[in-house]
């Protein structure tokens, strides 16, 4: 039997030493499946987005080990994509050069690439843009362009560091409808951090609830029911249901942490 | 269309009234010659240096001079700032001697290059190069060290070795910054360029001005003075220009 897609065993993560140090991560545990789509909620200052940087390999872990696909993670790597809330992309590269930049490191052939390039264009449609440049498009479209942008990379995982917290809520919703069509199309392993209680079920199979000083894992809830499209979330009772189960669970966090 | 072309004739207001100022100063008797010569005779002289094509080699061995400096100063100064913000011992070597270097008036350099490299144009052009460097490693280090982490992060995740980081992503990123030190070095280069040429020059502007002025062909020295604003104007435009078009991705403020 394959183990895990990513494996976190015992990840601890300290910023600093001495008196002064900061304890963000305390021993985290977490094993997720292939094709798992898992989100992660919490207060801020949990450590969610330092646990995403650890997997990432942009920051490396104080203990502890993360295997993906039961190697060892020692620093980034296109294996894991990565979509951060703004300035994942590079505004001197036009829409295009910007979804064909992964595959311009890996050297891809050139007519493979356009072709890439106009699938993934067309997945975020975003035809008619290929030629603009990230400030002239709005948040929600810069940040479907980082979506293919990372997509193109085929990573093994995808990891998402609150990609919609900076978006309207009418564009959040319609970004989190694609994200779960594109989910759905190719299947891809997500870790998806945001503060959102609503966004983690809507999207996660696996909700997993943080608790703060120091960051660990404080409950983790699964969603076995289909959520419905086009945002009509609270037509599902049970997703109700799971939202105020999981908001209580964090607004537990909220109040420790201002207390 | 009409809106744009008013505002520029709008921006030459303040330019055509210290003009008209002069010219009426001078008339009046109010200016005199040894002080000032009419704004009439500046503008026939300086018809007179472009009409008869006087001014053309001096124009040319100038901007060579200029040309080459600022050319220089570029290359090194982008390599130094990128250097320098990415590698630490580069920082540590090369910050303290930019600081001790930085207020120096760099015309005041001149006699002492003419010694060491004499006194022909290597001189000057290297008092040009170095004074252009200045402000281009300046910017191109600020550029290069206020580079996002996450910019960097989002390289690294998509592929791109440390190595090739300063040239795919840092270089790029740092470019809106470097450009603004790159116009002021345009600005630089000319204000040297003349101060080199005062000492020692058979050709261009620079000696042209001293030259006028030496034998008191004052309206010719102003001529040349007032053509070398249009020069540096004419440049600064042009620069601003290319920068629009071939950094279209920047937002530049003006």
């Amino acid at each position: 039997m394959p183990g895990p897609c990513l494996d976190l065993r015992a990840v601890a993560m300290r910023y600093g030493s001495g008196a002064g140090a900061v304890e963000a991560l305390a021993s985290i545990d977490l094993a997720i499946e292939e094709n798992e789509f898992v989100t992660i909620v919490g207060p801020s200052g949990c450590g969610k987005s330092t646990l995403l940087y650890l997997v990432g390999g942009f920051l490396l872990p104080t203990s502890g080990s993360i295997l993906l696909g039961g190697k060892p993670v020692t620093g980034p790597g296109p294996d894991r994509g990565i979509v951060f809330q703004r300035y994942s992309l590079f505004p001197w590269l036009s829409v295009r050069g910007n979804i064909a930049y992964g595959l311009d490191e890996k050297g891809t052939r050139r007519a493979e690439r356009d072709r890439i390039v106009e699938e993934l264009v067309r997945l975020v449609h975003l035809e008619g843009f290929e030629d603009r440049y990230p400030r002239e498009l709005s948040g929600g479209m810069q940040q479907r362009v980082a979506l293919a942008q990372t997509l193109a990379c085929q990573p093994r995982i995808l990891l998402m560091d609150e990609p919609f917290g900076a978006l309207d809520a009418q564009t959040r919703r319609i970004l989190q409808d694609e994200l779960r069509r594109i989910w759905r199309r190719d299947t891809k392993t997500v870790l998806f951090v945001t503060h959102d209680v609503e966004e983690a079920v809507a999207l996660g199979n696996r909700i997993v609830v943080m608790a703060a000083r120091p960051g660990r894992v404080k409950e983790v809830f699964n969603r076995d029911f289909a959520v419905p499209e086009g945002g009509e979330f609270d037509a599902n009772p049970a997703f109700t249901a799971l939202k105020l189960r999981i908001w209580r669970s964090v607004k537990e966090e909220v109040e420790a942490a201002r207390a | 269309m009409t809106a744009r072309l008013a505002l520029g004739l709008s921006r030459l207001m303040p330019l055509a009234l210290l003009l008209a100022a002069w010219h009426a100063a001078s008339s009046a008797g109010l200016l005199q010659r040894r002080v000032l010569p009419p704004f009439i005779d500046v503008m026939a002289a300086l018809g007179g240096l472009i009409g008869s094509g006087e001014i053309v080699p001096h124009t040319l061995a100038s901007l060579a001079r200029a040309g080459t400096g600022f050319l220089v100063a570029l290359v090194l100064g982008i390599t130094l700032g990128l250097l320098m913000a990415r590698i630490r011992v580069v920082e540590r070597f090369v910050e303290p001697i930019l600081l001790l270097v930085y207020p120096v008036p760099k015309p005041a350099l001149i006699p002492l290059f003419m010694i060491w490299l004499g006194i022909g144009d290597f001189s000057k052009i290297t008092v040009i190069a170095l004074a252009c460097l200045v402000p281009v490693v300046i910017a191109s280090f600020n550029g290069a060290r206020g580079v996002d982490e996450m910019l960097l992060w989002s390289a690294r995740a998509r592929g791109t070795s440390e190595r090739a980081l300063l040239w795919r992503v840092v270089l790029p990123a740092a470019l809106p910054q470097i450009a603004a030190g790159v116009r002021t070095a345009i600005a630089v280069s000319i204000i040297v360029l003349v101060s080199s040429e005062f000492i020692s020059s058979e050709a261009g502007l620079g000696y042209l001005i001293f030259s006028y002025g030496g034998v008191g062909a004052d309206d010719a020295m102003l001529a040349v003075v007032i053509y070398l604003a249009m020069l540096g104007y004419l440049l600064d435009r042009l620069y601003v220009g290319l920068l629009r078009r071939f950094m279209a991705w920047h937002a530049f403020a003006h």
